[in-house]
C-alpha cells in the first residue's frame, strides 16, 4: 500500500433544499484516501456517510468543494461523463446485491463489460477471472434466485471488480448476510485489497466489519470526527 | 447486438405478461389486417386504370339497371355506327339470375346468384379469371367448353357448391326469385378457382333467353321481365381517350332512348355500387381501424409502464454501473418494439396464409364481392403496425427512466 492519495475530498459540502429550508448533509469535509487502502465509513443514521460515498463514487455532485479520484476531478463531470467514468473506474457492491434476476451469474458479471469496447472472447475471459477470484466459477450459469445470499454477494463483488476499477465502493456489503457469510465476504474484500491493491471504501454500521478495514472514519452531522459518540450508535 | 441478450432476457422476465401482451397485439393486428385488406381491395377496385379500361353500360336513370336484351349487340360494339367510330377490344353482357335450388326453402344453403353471360367471356373479361395461372385456366377452360356444348351447363363457385351440397356432374333445378315462375334445369359442369367467385354461379345466357322464350310459348304471354333482362354490358377499351369517344357514341346513339343508358368506368361503376355501403366502409376506415391502433398502443404502453415501474431499482443499478440514460431508454424501447414487431409479423403473415391458402378469402359479401383476399402488403403490415404502436406505446415509459435517480440504489439507512 502506498501513501499517495487516490481519493481527495476537499472542502466538500452537500446540502438539499426542502422548501425554503436548507438541509446540510455534509459540511466543509476533507478526506484523503491513499491508494490501496481499505477505509470503513461509520456513523449514525443521517450522518452523511452514504452521501459521501455517493459523491466519491460519482453518483452525486457536491454543492461546494472538489472531489478528485486519481487524476480526475469527479465533481465537475456531467452526467454522461460520470456514467462512463463509473463504468471504467468504480466497482459497486450493494447491501441487497442488486443482481438482475433474469441474468445468470456470468451474465450479471458481464454487464459492465457490455459498455466497453471488448469482444465476446475478451469479455468471457474477464468474467471468468472475476468469478475465479470470488470462487464461483462453478455457479456461472445459475440465476440469482438459485444462489444463497453469500453467493449472490460474491457475484456482486465479481461484477464490481470485472472492469479492474480504481476504486471499490461497498454500501453495507454484509448488512443482509448471516454472520458466516458476512465473515466470508469481508475476507474476500480483504483479499482483493491485498492481492490486487484495490482501494475500498465501505459504509457500515457493524463495528466488527469495520475493524477488518485499515482505517475507520467516523461521521457525525456531516463532519468527520475522531471519537464517535457511542450513544449515537446505540440510538441508531 | 450486445444488448439484444438483455432485451430478450427481460422479455422472459414475466412470461405471462409478455405472452398476454403478444396475444393482444396478434389479435388486434389480425383484425386490422382483415379490415385493411377489405378496404385496400375495394380501393383497388375503385381506382382508375391507366390502360385497358373497362366500362359499364347501365340504365341511365334507374337502379337496378334493367335493359331490353335487344340493346346487347349494339352495346357490345360500343354503339359504333360508322367506320371511324371506335369499337371495344372485348365485351360481355350480364343478366342476373337469382334463384333457389329448393322452392319451399329459400336460404343460404339453397341460394344461387348467377351471372348469365357468354361462357367464353369468363376467360377474357372477368377480373382475376382473365389472369389465371395455366393450371386453373385449363380446368376452367374445360368447364367453359362443356357450357358451350351443353347450354344448360353451369359453373358454380366451390363454397356455393358445398353450401347446396352438390358436386360437379349433378343436375339441379333452380327456381327463379327475380324471374318468378321460371325454372332452370341445369347441370353442374365445373367450378371456379378458389377465391373471388366462390359463391357465384355462371349460367349460359342463351339458356336463360331460351327459357324466357319457352315461358312465353307455354304461358301465352311474355315473362314480366322479358324486356328487362339485360342488367349490365361491360366493354374493354385500350385507353381513356377511346373510352371518352365511345361514351359519346353511346350517349348520342338514337338506339337507346327508351330506356336511356349511360356508360361509366368500371371503377366509377363499382364506386356507385359501393355507395350503399358508404357508412359501413367509413366506420371501418375512420373509426374502427384507428380505434384498434390506439387500443394496441394503450395495451403496449400499459405493459411497458408496469414493467418499468417494477424495475426502477434495476435500472438505477444499470445507471450506477455506467449505462447512459439513452442506453436504458433503448433497452426499454427495444423490449416493446421486439415484442410488437415479432407478434405483429406473426399475426399478419399467419393471417395472410390462413385466409388466402386455407379459408380462401375473408367472407364479407359486399357489392359484387363475396370474399376478399388478404393483400400482399399484409406480409409487412403486421411488423410495421407492431413497430409503430410499440414505439408510440413505450416512448413515454422509456423516457420516464431518465427520472430514475442513481443514488436510490444505496440503502437509505446509512
Amino acid at each position: 500500500m502506498t501513501e499517495k492519495p487516490i481519493v481527495r475530498v476537499s472542502h466538500v459540502s452537500r446540502y438539499f433544499k426542502r422548501g425554503a429550508e436548507r438541509v446540510n448533509v455534509l459540511n466543509d469535509l476533507d478526506l484523503n484516501v491513499p491508494e490501496g487502502q481499505f477505509l470503513a465509513l461509520m456513523g449514525p443514521s443521517g450522518s452523511g456517510k452514504t452521501t459521501l460515498l455517493n459523491l466519491i463514487a460519482g453518483l452525486d455532485t457536491p454543492s461546494e468543494g472538489e472531489i478528485w479520484v486519481g487524476d480526475r476531478c469527479v465533481s465537475t463531470m456531467n452526467e454522461s461523463q460520470l456514467a462512463r467514468w463509473r463504468n471504467e473506474h468504480v466497482g459497486f457492491v450493494f447491501q441487497f446485491y442488486h443482481l438482475l434476476p433474469v441474468l445468470s451469474a456470468f451474465e450479471n458479471v458481464e454487464l459492465p463489460l457490455l459498455l466497453l469496447p471488448l469482444n465476446a472472447k475478451k469479455r468471457r475471459e474477464q468474467v471468468k477471472t472475476a468469478l475465479d477470484l470470488v470462487g464461483l466459477n462453478d455457479r456461472n450459469s445459475h440465476l440469482p434466485s438459485q444462489l444463497s445470499g453469500g453467493q449472490q454477494q460474491r457475484v456482486g463483488i465479481a461484477r464490481a471488480i470485472v472492469t479492474d476499477p480504481t476504486l471499490i465502493v461497498a454500501d453495507e456489503p454484509t448488512g443482509d448476510l448471516d454472520a458466516k457469510s458476512a465473515h466470508e465476504i469481508l475476507d474476500l474484500l480483504g483479499t482483493l485489497q491485498r492481492s490486487l491493491n484495490k482501494t475500498i471504501l465501505m459504509v457500515t454500521h457493524d463495528m466488527r466489519a469495520a475493524r477488518r478495514a485499515d482505517r475507520i472514519q467516523h461521521l457525525d452531522k456531516g463532519r468527520l470526527v475522531d471519537q464517535p459518540d457511542e450513544a449515537l450508535y446505540e440510538a441508531s | 447486438m450486445k444488448f439484444l441478450m438483455l432485451i430478450l432476457k427481460n422479455l422472459r422476465r414475466n412470461w405471462v405478461r409478455s405472452m398476454l401482451t403478444s396475444a393482444g397485439v396478434m389479435v388486434l393486428v389480425f383484425v386490422i389486417t382483415l379490415i385493411w385488406s377489405i378496404l385496400g381491395f375495394l380501393d383497388m377496385a375503385t381506382s382508375e386504370k391507366s390502360a385497358n379500361f373497362k366500362g359499364i353500360v347501365t340504365e341511365k336513370w334507374s337502379i337496378p339497371s334493367q335493359l331490353p336484351f335487344s340493346y346487347a349487340s349494339t352495346l357490345e360494339n360500343g354503339a359504333a355506327r360508322v367506320e371511324s367510330d371506335v369499337k371495344p377490344m372485348d365485351s360481355m353482357t350480364w343478366q342476373f339470375f337469382i334463384g333457389s335450388v329448393d322452392k319451399t326453402n329459400i336460404g343460404f344453403s339453397t341460394f344461387i346468384f348467377a351471372f348469365c353471360m357468354e361462357p367464353k367471356k369468363l376467360l377474357t373479361m372477368m377480373d382475376e379469371l382473365d389472369s389465371l395461372q395455366p393450371g386453373p385456366r385449363a380446368e376452367l377452360d374445360v368447364a367453359i367448353k362443356a357450357m358451350e356444348q351443353n347450354r344448360q351447363g353451369i359453373i358454380v363457385g366451390q363454397k356455393r357448391l358445398a353450401a347446396i351440397e352438390k358436386k360437379v356432374g349433378d343436375r339441379i333445378k333452380v327456381f327463379g326469385i327475380n324471374y318468378r315462375d321460371l325454372e332452370l334445369e341445369c347441370e353442374i359442369v365445373g367450378t371456379f378457382p378458389p377465391g373471388r367467385y366462390d359463391n357465384n354461379t355462371c349460367i349460359n345466357r342463351d339458356y336463360l333467353n331460351a327459357s324466357l322464350d319457352a315461358y312465353k310459348a307455354s304461358k301465352g304471354k311474355p315473362h314480366p321481365l322479358a324486356e328487362k333482362t339485360l342488367n349490365l354490358v361491360w366493354v374493354k377499351v385500350p385507353t381513356k381517350d377511346t373510352f371518352t369517344k365511345m361514351s359519346g357514341q353511346i350517349d348520342n346513339s338514337p338506339m337507346f332512348s327508351a330506356p336511356p343508358v349511360k356508360i361509366e368506368t368500371a371503377s366509377s361503376g363499382v364506386s356507385n355500387f359501393l355507395a350503399a355501403y358508404k357508412d359501413l366502409l367509413w366506420i371501418l376506415r375512420v373509426l374502427l381501424a384507428p380505434a384498434i391502433i390506439i387500443t394496441l398502443t394503450v395495451v403496449i404502453s400499459n405493459a411497458i409502464s408496469i414493467s418499468v415501474r417494477e424495475r426502477r431499482k434495476e435500472m438505477a443499478v444499470l445507471k450506477v454501473i455506467g449505462f447512459q440514460p439513452n442506453q436504458i431508454i433503448f433497452l426499454v424501447l427495444g423490449e416493446a418494439i421486439l415484442l410488437g414487431v415479432i407478434s405483429g409479423a406473426i399475426s399478419s403473415i399467419g393471417t395472410y396464409f390462413l385466409v388466402n391458402r386455407v379459408i380462401g378469402g375473408i367472407p364479407f359479401p359486399i357489392a359484387f364481392f363475396s370474399s376478399f383476399p388478404v393483400l400482399d402488403g399484409a406480409l409487412w403490415w403486421g411488423a410495421a403496425i407492431g413497430f409503430i404502436t410499440a414505439f408510440a406505446g413505450s416512448i413515454l415509459p422509456a423516457l420516464s427512466t431518465r427520472k430514475i435517480k442513481v443514488v436510490d440504489v444505496f440503502s437509505k439507512v446509512a
